[in-house]
């Protein structure tokens, strides 16, 4: 490149002439030695051809799509041109990155959002650079093994949905970001449970065990405040309201609607609400608020006979239980004698940035006493 | 009753059901009825009409024109016959102030049944002056038709519908189709309705007359490479079918429009405004082909990088897809 | 002259009654405009008959039902005279959906197909154009088509290929000049090389020159004109020799005109002379003056009326027909 001109270089050992495909820079763009230039279809083969030095594209001689001679000035440059790269870069804003928002068709776009491909850091191969299906596609694409030879069979490609997207992002966000530790306990849920078997008559809507965790987790966090709190940009912050979200499961998606003030509702009204919330959920229909409400989460495996499991922390709460199934064990009484009794594992996982081990126990076991005693949770 | 036939004799054969049909549909141009039309279009027709209904003019576009259009007010059907498509400046006038002003100045109580008929296109080695695509010129008159069929069923069933149809209608016939040939049942096409020409997943090429056989002999071309272009031919291209257009969009995602005529300002521009706005989400990729910013040149191999063969598409369109 | 004239009245008093009427209506009608013009309630622009009025009512006096008349921008005074409703005429100079044309149409624009006024023509030589197409449909019928025009026009290319395809078709046309001097601001005489009427006389159409400011001596050469083009002869040239009172549009108030040039014309104003033969074929003045003050009453209701009805809602048109 000579002083402020680029020419046609030579590309093929063949070519006299080739035709300009397309210019990967735009006039005002700086460009680094090494950074794809421009586009040249020669009469072998289309040619990346890279910048030799440090520069910037001051203007298009030679457009897309036009023909030009070996050596015939293609560009005019500006900036440094290997003298001083470090005035050329000072003298604009940083330009290498992209803008803001990448430049991609509108069904790259929906691809990337489709297939989970950040669009940011593609290389588009679309005229002007843009990013096209294609490059959303090979980006996306792990080597897919040739059909006749995988020993898993053929492969059948799942797609996220937007939400399922989001969800996804947002959990392996919460595990690699939060560091979490589990505190496990086994509550006695007999004296609940018969409590609740014998309730049947009176009311309309019977509360679920999960309802009965939800009140208990909610009059205890009134007297542990560090759990109805989240942990944000390194500070936490506690909530005035204690809004308990129920995970529920839908077709593709895991949402946690809240029950709003939990603690100052009757068990009777949560047990509604909880109605209420998995059907909307389910149907779709749950109101921006109640997604995004909830200052601590109950998820409840139980009804799937799970013994127990470990939960991830929906952040930015500082905490989460994880209730598992109600099982029939042998336990020693007080007496010395042995009897069966209704035990349910509680896993309650915690942000140790903001939770220490001992108030975690001190917390869970306060829910494993109101559960044991339901007494409290019925007024 | 099908048969073969070629776009000339259909053009022809048009003209003489719709004169049997209708005796209010008069033809008339410059040596269209005794010698049949430079192009041999027309022969047999006054013969068989007689010169009441079939006749020479002077060359006078300006009065072929105007007598078009006062015609079709008072209760004729005429059909003009403008030997170049490169003489419809001449009738502009006619076209433009009188002829598509008539039915919205009357408060639409009297329309105005009249068909221009032209020869039009590149490739025959006419030069510049007798090679050009008018389209464009016409395609910002409110109130004008232009049918621009590509195969012989076309030619003839549209130009039976633009002497039927009530309104101003320009019937292009591109001069490198006469001797096409091919099958013709004689049913009406009508006008505004575009026909999927081909089906393909991978790519949306639209055109028309000429364009629409070298398009589809570039996907011939780039099949054989993996890619299945899907042709679209328009047929019209005043009303645009966008619909079908559209629909055609949503399913392969890109579209060439292919124009034998200059990029600024042609159709082609239009048709992607129009694919822009109803599916813009739809798209990865939207281009035109189109005919240098330049006349129409003389010598073969100049007239041939002119145009957009079916060589160009192709190469284009592997281009773009790779 | 005036003895011939004072025959002519006198066999048809009854008939030239109701011309003297149309034309002291057509002057008014002319002068209200005006002065609507003035208070800004005619929008635009609009071009005025007065002083020509015995051209537009004696031509129309010679023709049939089956006749038509394509006019000029200068046109009010043939669609009054050829029956145009008046307040359909002035509602739609000011714009109301009242208006011959639903104010869509404007003064230079007018047409009123059931009137036999196929239209008025904003570009010079318009006219001609439309008149030929009209000719050859009523040529069917034995109808004429009237195509009035200016001394301007002369020099358009429509007149002269008009000229000479009608006269090689033989097409039922008047070309009705009204040659009063001005095309525009310029003398006629300063951009016209030779006489008007030898441009018909080079075709071998017959053409006349009449003193347009006697109805009688225009209705009578007229009724010739018709009556050749109507038997199959082929058209006629009838240069008919008049003067406009006004400027050429309300925007022009004539000042190129040279000084005494008007008052010399207004000697021979029209109405006066048709009065004359009116009163020396027996008619009582008092029934002339009876008729100025009947057309006086009329406008003044014209115009109440017009301006009290109501502007049009402006909504969707329907491009095409069909």
């Amino acid at each position: 490149m000579s002083a402020g001109v680029l020419r046609m270089p030579r590309l093929s050992d063949s070519m006299s002439e080739a035709t300009i495909v397309a210019w990967l820079k735009r006039p005002g763009e700086s460009f680094h030695r090494g950074e794809p230039l421009v586009e040249i279809e020669t009469d072998k083969a289309t040619v990346v051809y890279e910048a030799e030095t440090d520069g910037e594209l001051a203007e298009i001689l030679v457009a897309e799509g036009v023909c030009a001679a070996l050596g015939e000035p293609i560009a005019r440059l500006g900036g440094g041109n290997g003298d001083a790269p470090a005035a050329a870069v000072e003298a604009r804003p940083p330009q290498a990155a992209p803008a803001s928002r990448a430049r991609a068709t509108p069904v790259a776009r929906r691809t990337a959002a489709q297939l989970g491909v950040a669009l940011h850091g593609l290389t588009g191969t679309g005229p002007g650079g843009r990013i096209r299906q294609l490059d959303v596609l090979r980006a996306g694409e792990t080597a897919p093994p040739p059909e006749a030879s995988d020993p898993k069979g053929p492969t059948t490609i799942v797609p996220l949905t937007t939400t399922a997207e989001t969800i996804a992002r947002r959990m392996a966000q919460s595990r690699a970001e939060i560091p979490s530790f589990e505190v496990v306990v086994q509550a006695d849920l007999t004296t609940l449970l018969e409590l609740r078997r014998g309730s049947g008559e009176l009311v309309e809507t019977v509360p679920s065990v999960n309802d009965f965790v939800v009140k208990a987790v909610a009059l205890a966090l009134r007297e542990h405040p560090a759990f109805n709190a989240s942990f944000v940009g390194g500070r936490i912050e506690q909530h005035g309201r204690i809004n308990v979200g129920v995970a529920v499961a839908t077709d593709d998606a895991l949402l946690v609607p809240a029950v709003m003030d939990a603690d100052s509702k009757p068990l009777s009204a949560i047990a509604a609400e909880t109605r209420d919330l998995a059907a909307r959920a389910r149907a779709r229909r749950l109101t921006p608020e109640e997604l995004t409400a909830s200052t601590f989460t109950v998820s409840n495996l139980g009804m799937l006979g799970v013994l127990s499991f470990t939960a991830v922390i929906n952040a930015p709460q500082v905490a989460i239980l994880a209730v598992g199934a109600a099982m029939r064990a042998p336990v020693e009484t007080a007496a010395g004698e042995v009897a069966f009794r209704d035990l349910v594992a509680l896993t309650l996982t915690s942000d140790h940035r903001a939770i220490y081990g001992a108030d975690a126990a001190r917390f869970l076991g306060r829910v494993r006493e109101l559960l044991e005693h339901p007494l409290a949770l019925l007024l | 009753m099908t048969a073969t036939m070629d776009f000339r004799t259909a053009v022809r054969e048009a003209l003489d059901e719709e004169l049997a049909a209708d005796d209010r549909v008069v033809f008339f141009g410059e040596d269209v009825a005794i010698a049949g039309g430079v192009f041999a279009v027309t022969p047999g027709l006054y013969e068989k009409y007689g010169p009441e209904r079939v006749f020479d003019t002077p060359i006078s576009e300006l009065a072929l024109a105007g007598a078009a259009f006062g015609a079709a007010v008072s209760g004729l059907r005429p059909v003009v016959e403008i030997m170049f498509g490169d003489f419809l400046t001449l009738v502009m006038d006619t076209i433009v102030n009188q002829a598509t002003k008539y039915w919205f100045l009357s408060g639409e109580q009297v329309p105005v049944p009249c068909v221009f008929r032209s020869v039009v296109g590149a490739g025959g080695r006419f030069g510049a002056i007798h090679s050009q695509m008018p389209v464009s010129w016409f395609m910002g008159v409110p109130g004008l038709k232009i049918a621009a069929p590509a195969t012989p069923a076309d030619a003839k069933g549209l130009l039976r519908s633009a002497i039927r149809d009530d309104n101003p209608v320009l019937f292009f016939e591109h001069k490198r189709l006469y001797g096409v040939t091919g099958e013709v049942d004689g049913e009406l096409v009508p006008l505004g309705a575009a026909r999927v020409a081909r089906e393909g997943r991978d790519v949306t090429v639209v055109s028309a007359m000429n364009g629409v056989h070298e398009s589809l002999k570039a996907a011939e071309a780039l099949s054989a490479d993996g890619i299945e272009a899907e042709v679209i031919d328009l047929r019209t291209l005043r009303p645009l079918d966008v619909p079908t257009v559209v629909a055609s969009v949503v399913k392969t995602n890109r579209v060439v429009v292919v124009e034998e005529g200059p990029l600024t300002g042609g159709w082609a521009g239009e048709v992607i405004a129009r694919v822009t706005e109803d599916c813009l989400g739809d798209l990865d990729d939207a281009w035109r082909i189109a005919t240098p910013e330049s006349p129409v040149p003389y010598s073969p191999p100049l007239e041939d990088a002119f145009l957009p063969g079916a060589d160009r598409i192709a190469s284009e369109i592997r281009r773009r897809l790779r | 002259m005036t003895h011939a004239s004072e025959l002519s009245v006198a066999g048809e008093t009854e008939l030239f009654l109701g011309l003297y009427r149309t034309m002291v209506l057509i002057r008014g009608f002319e002068e209200l405009i005006q002065s609507l013009f003035l208070r800004g309630e005619v929008y635009g622009t609009t071009h005025l008959y007065s002083g020509q009025e015995a051209v537009a009512v004696g031509v129309a006096s010679a023709l049939d039902e089956r006749d038509r008349v394509c006019a000029t921008y200068r046109g009010h005074g043939h669609a009054i005279a050829l029956g145009v409703d008046p307040q359909a005429l002035l509602d739609e100079l000011l714009g109301r959906a009242t208006g011959v044309n639903g104010g869509r149409a404007g003064s230079m624009n007018i047409n009123s197909p059931k009137d036999r006024l196929v239209g008025c023509f904003g570009i010079v030589g318009g006219t001609i154009a439309a008149a030929t197409g009209v000719a050859l449909a009523l040529k069917r019928v034995g109808g004429v088509a009237v195509c009035q025009f200016g001394d301007g026009a002369i020099n358009q290319g429509y007149f002269y290929e008009c000229l000479n395809f009608c006269a090689v078709l033989r097409l039922p046309v008047v070309f009705l000049c009204e040659n009063n001097g001005y095309g525009e601001y310029t003398r006629s005489q300063d951009v016209t090389a030779g006489a008007i009427s030898a441009r018909a006389e080079a075709m071998e159409v017959p053409a006349e020159t009449v003193d347009g400011m006697s109805v009688v001596a225009v209705r009578d050469a007229a009724a010739r004109a018709v009556e050749h083009a109507r038997d199959g002869a082929g058209p006629y040239f009838l240069e008919a020799i008049t003067y406009r009172y006004v400027g050429h549009s309300r925007s022009d108030p004539g000042a190129y005109r040279p000084a005494g040039e008007l008052d010399r014309w207004k000697e021979r104003d029209p109405i006066p002379r048709l009065r004359s033969d009116l009163v020396h074929a027996g008619v009582a003045p008092a029934d002339l003056d009876a008729i100025h003050a009947e057309i006086d009453g009329l406008l003044q209701r014209l115009e109440r009326k017009g301006l009290e009805a109501p502007f049009p809602e402006p909504r969707p048109t329907r491009e095409f027909s069909g």
